[in-house]
């Protein structure tokens, strides 16, 4: 029922009082609309519905409404209707742009002043999670996909413009020591630990682990002697040669060093001493121990140093060379190198050093390498 | 309690280095050791004392020895 002015004893019929129900209800007598239409003041209390397949508008004038009316407005049709202030205002905080089946209250505090309540229909969405982990994201516009779990480790990234669960440094690092680099364009791959004394290259251009195959030297052990014998001993077999190289030995007495391979004690060594000093002199050695003149001082003054060079020392089809050089600077001012040869046909695996007249290492810092 | 010497022995391929005592047959072969060098020494020595005898005896010097045997 549109609005109604009442008067004293006025008698209501059952239709207007049933009309009056279905208005309180938020229904009431209904004008339909098929064109574009322009609210007058009988609309209030009333239900304009809107039905036509293009789009349509329903425009709000000023000085037509009082406070406190309202009018329903329904779109019902295909085309979009839209709420239009004409000479009122209208105010609304959702859309004045109704689609079918969508519609309204407009409430007017004023006469002039309009409030529309917009019901719009909710578009949804049909929920694609199926699995425990599932990622919603839009596969086009609004169109929403599932995006399963990825695997332990992986990280979230992109693929073709949409997110994909990717390998990570995480996932690709599965074992201590492993290297991680790309074995094509943003792909990346695990590399695993070499073993020791291998180096990093380049092969089939990609990084690996791989023995180095020449020019190399490899520390592999450092120490300082001591002691009435230094032992190095358990030596790898895995390189061509081995450099021994020693800084500052000094000992309890200025005293010769002997040196023997693989604790052989017998007469198995020798070997020729030349003398550099200002008297040069050359000895001839042979016997159970190869020895040094006077290679040893008593104290501690950076200035000595002793090299050794044992080239395929591993090889069992032969004797054994060395080159073995020592040399002080400063008060002795002495050098000597001795080059000889130990008649043992294994692999040398230790050497050992001792000191003459028993004296014992105070000190010398060692250095062995293995070369290839 | 006398002390014998001490070995110190570095495993290159453990890295680990220990010092000990040396055992009988060790103690046995280092003053082996020693007796051949010192033997060396009382050679070298002599050597040394004979050639010093012959040049007094040719009544030459080191030198000219050397330019003789060149």
């Amino acid at each position: 029922m549109s609005k109604q002015t009442f008067t004293t004893g006025q008698v209501l019929t059952a239709a207007q009082m049933t009309s009056l129900q279905q208005t309180a209800m938020g229904g009431g007598s209904t004008t339909a609309k098929t064109t574009s239409y322009v609210l007058v003041a009988a609309d209030a209390g009333t239900v304009v519905q809107m039905n036509a397949a293009g789009a349509t508008t329903i425009t709000v004038n000023t000085g037509l409404f009082a406070a406190g009316d309202s009018v329903q407005i329904q779109n019902i049709g295909a085309g979009v209707c839209t709420v239009t202030a004409g000479t009122a205002t209208v105010s609304t905080a959702g859309s004045l742009a109704l689609s079918q089946y969508e519609g309204g209250q407009l409430y007017f505090n004023t006469t002039s002043a309009a409030l529309f309540f917009d019901i719009v229909q909710s578009s949804g969405m049909t929920n694609p999670m199926t699995t425990t982990g599932d990622t919603i994201y839009s596969s086009s516009g609004t169109t929403p996909a599932r995006l399963g779990i990825g695997s332990a480790n992986q990280a979230l990234g992109v693929t073709g413009g949409i997110p994909a669960w990717q390998a990570s440094s995480k996932s690709t690092l599965t074992t201590t020591g492993d290297t991680i680099y790309a074995s094509a364009a943003n792909t990346p791959s695990r590399l695993g630990i070499g073993s020791t004394g291998q180096v990093l290259t380049v092969a089939s251009g990609i990084p690996s682990w791989a023995t180095p195959s020449g020019g190399s030297m490899t520390s592999l052990a450092t120490g300082t002697f001591s002691g009435a014998t230094t032992s190095i001993s358990s030596i790898s077999g895995s390189y061509k040669h081995l450099v021994l190289w020693v800084t500052d030995q000094y000992g309890s007495g200025a005293n010769k060093i002997y040196m023997q391979f693989n604790t052989d004690t017998g007469s198995n060594y020798t070997g020729q001493k030349i003398n550099g000093n200002a008297t040069p002199t050359v000895e001839s050695q042979s016997g159970t121990l190869i020895q040094t003149g006077n290679g040893i001082l008593t104290t501690s003054n950076g200035d000595g140093y002793m090299l050794l060079v044992l080239p395929f020392y591993s090889t069992t089809a032969s004797a054994k060379h060395f080159d073995w050089w020592w040399d002080r600077q400063g008060s002795s001012n002495a050098n000597e190198y001795i080059y000889g040869t130990w008649n043992g046909t294994a692999a040398i695996t230790s050497i050992e050093f001792k000191l003459e007249s028993a004296s014992t290492f105070s000190g010398g810092a060692y250095t062995l390498y293995g070369v290839n | 309690m006398v002390t014998r010497p001490i070995i110190n022995d570095h495993n290159t391929t453990t890295n680990e280095i220990t010092f000990r005592e040396m055992n009988d047959t060790e103690l046995a072969q280092y003053e082996k050791d020693m007796a051949v060098g010192e033997a060396k020494n009382i050679a070298l020595a002599k050597i040394a004392t004979d050639k010093a005898a012959l040049l007094a005896k040719l009544g030459i010097t080191a030198d000219e020895a050397k330019l003789l045997l060149s």
